[in-house]
C-alpha cells in the first residue's frame, strides 16, 4: 500500500501551493506515475479522495499520467517497451537495460483563486 | 525525472490558474534518509538494507553475516515485521545489539522510524547496521533508508520471472542473493534467466548464489559484503 503515502505527499504539495497562491480550492493535480512504480490508479485516487476531505483539495480531480516503461538496446537505441523484458523488442537479439518508466512525480495543480 | 529543485511556474490569470509544479514525490522519505546517513557516516557505520518477499531468507543471511564477526559489538541489528519480535529474539541469541520495529499498518520500513530508533541505540562502536525490511517485494523499493548497499534476496522456489514482475526493487538493488540453492534439484528455476532480468534492470547489479543450509556461495557473499564494509570505513 505505497499508494497511502504517494497520496498523502500529493495532498501536502497541492495545499501548500494553494496557500502560497491564496487560492480558494484546490481543482485538479496532475501526476506523472512510471509504470515501473507499480501503482494503482484506482487506489490511489480513492485514497486521495478520501485523505483530501474537508480540505481546500476536496473533490479535486486527479489525472495520472502514466510514463511508459523505456529500455535502451545498443543496437537500437532507446525505445518504448509494453513491458518488462530483458531482450530488445525490436531486433531481439541483444539484451536492453532499463531507461525510463520510474518517474514519480506533481506535474502541476490547478487552484481557484 | 527527477525534479530536485522544484520548478514553479504559474499559467493563466483570473479566477483559474495552473501552477506547474514539477516536484518529484518522496521528497520527505528522502529527507529522513539523508540524516540517516549523515548519522550514520558520522560514526563510520556501514549500513545494510536486506529486502526479499517473506521467507526468501533475510534473517538466516543476518545469522550467517553475524557469524563472520567475532567483535559482536561492532555490529548492530534493525528487524522489520508488520507483528512481533520473532525476527530480533532469533538475533539476539547471537549476542548483538538488536531492535524491533513493528510497522503495523505500513507494508515497509519508513525512514523516519528507523532514525528515531537508530538515535535510541548506542552506536558508539556499531562498524556495521543491517536492516531487514518488512518481507515485501514491491513497497521497500520505493523507500530509501540511507543504507550504502541495498540487497534484494529471492529463493529459488519463488519462481525465476520475479525480477520481470518486480523491476524496481531489482534495478534499485546492489546486490542480488540468489538463496535456498540447495532447493535447486527439486524445483524448476532459470538461474541464467534471474540474471538476464536482473541485469537489463540494473547492469552492475553483483549476483551471488547461496544456501543456508549448505554454506555454498556464502563465504564468497560475506566476504564482498565486508570488503564494501571496509572501503567505507576501514
Ligand atoms: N532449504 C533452505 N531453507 C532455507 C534457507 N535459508 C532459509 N531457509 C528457511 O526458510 C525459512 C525462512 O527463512 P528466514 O530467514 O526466516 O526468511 P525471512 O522471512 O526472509 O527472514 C526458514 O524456515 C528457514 O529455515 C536455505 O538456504 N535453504
Ligand atoms: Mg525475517
Ligand atoms: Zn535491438
Amino acid at each position: 500500500m505505497h499508494e497511502l503515502g504517494i497520496a498523502n505527499e500529493t495532498l501536502d504539495v497541492a495545499l501548500s501551493e494553494a496557500h502560497r497562491h491564496a487560492a480558494k480550492k484546490v481543482t485538479a493535480i496532475r501526476l506523472c506515475v512510471g509504470v515501473l512504480r507499480a501503482v494503482e490508479p484506482g487506489n490511489l485516487s480513492f485514497l486521495f479522495e478520501h485523505l483530501a476531505r474537508g480540505t481546500l483539495a476536496e473533490g479535486a480531480r486527479l489525472d495520472i499520467e502514466e510514463e511508459a516503461i523505456r529500455v535502451a538496446c545498443p543496437a537500437c537505441g532507446d525505445m518504448e517497451a509494453d513491458s518488462f523484458t530483458s531482450v530488445c523488442p525490436r531486433c531481439k537479439g541483444t539484451p536492453v537495460t532499463a531507461s525510463g518508466g520510474d518517474s514519480l512525480s506533481i506535474l502541476s495543480i490547478e487552484i481557484d483563486i | 525525472m527527477v525534479f530536485l529543485n522544484p520548478q514553479t511556474r504559474v499559467v493563466g490569470g483570473g479566477k483559474g490558474m495552473r501552477i506547474e509544479v514539477e516536484r518529484s514525490l518522496g521528497q520527505s522519505a528522502e529527507a529522513s534518509a539523508r540524516e540517516i546517513r549523515a548519522l550514520l557516516s558520522g560514526r563510520k557505520i556501514y549500513a545494510l538494507n536486506l529486502i526479499s518477499s517473506p521467507g526468501s531468507g533475510k534473517t538466516s543471511l543476518i545469522e550467517a553475516l553475524l557469524g563472520r564477526y567475532a567483535a559482536k559489538s561492532r555490529v548492530a541489528v534493525v528487524e522489520g515485521d508488520i507483528e512481533t519480535d520473532i525476527d530480533a529474539g532469533r538475533i539476539r541469541r547471537h549476542g548483538v545489539q538488536v531492535r524491533q520495529i513493528n510497522t503495523r499498518s505500513s507494508c515497509h520500513i519508513q525512514p523516519s522510524q528507523l532514525l528515531s530508533v537508530l538515535r535510541g541505540m548506542d552506536l558508539e562502536q556499531t562498524r556495521l547496521l543491517i536492516v531487514e525490511n518488512v518481507g515485501n517485494l514491491v513497497c521497500p523499493a520505493e523507500i530509501p533508508l540511507g543504507e550504502d548497499t541495498r540487497v534484494v534476496l529471492l529463493s529459488v522456489t519463488e519462481g525465476d520471472e520475479k525480477p520481470l514482475k518486480y523491476p524496481l526493487v531489482f534495478k534499485t538493488s546492489d546486490l542480488l542473493v540468489i538463496t535456498k540453492t540447495d532447493l535447486l534439484p527439486y524445483v524448476r528455476f532459470d538461474v541464467e534467466r534471474v540474471r538476464r532480468a536482473a541485469r537489463t534492470a540494473n547492469p552492475a547489479v553483483e549476483i551471488f548464489e547461496v544456501s543456508a543450509v549448505t554454506g555454498a556461495g556464502l563465504p564468497a557473499l560475506l566476504d564482498r559484503i565486508e570488503s564494501l564494509r571496509a572501503a567505507k570505513n576501514g
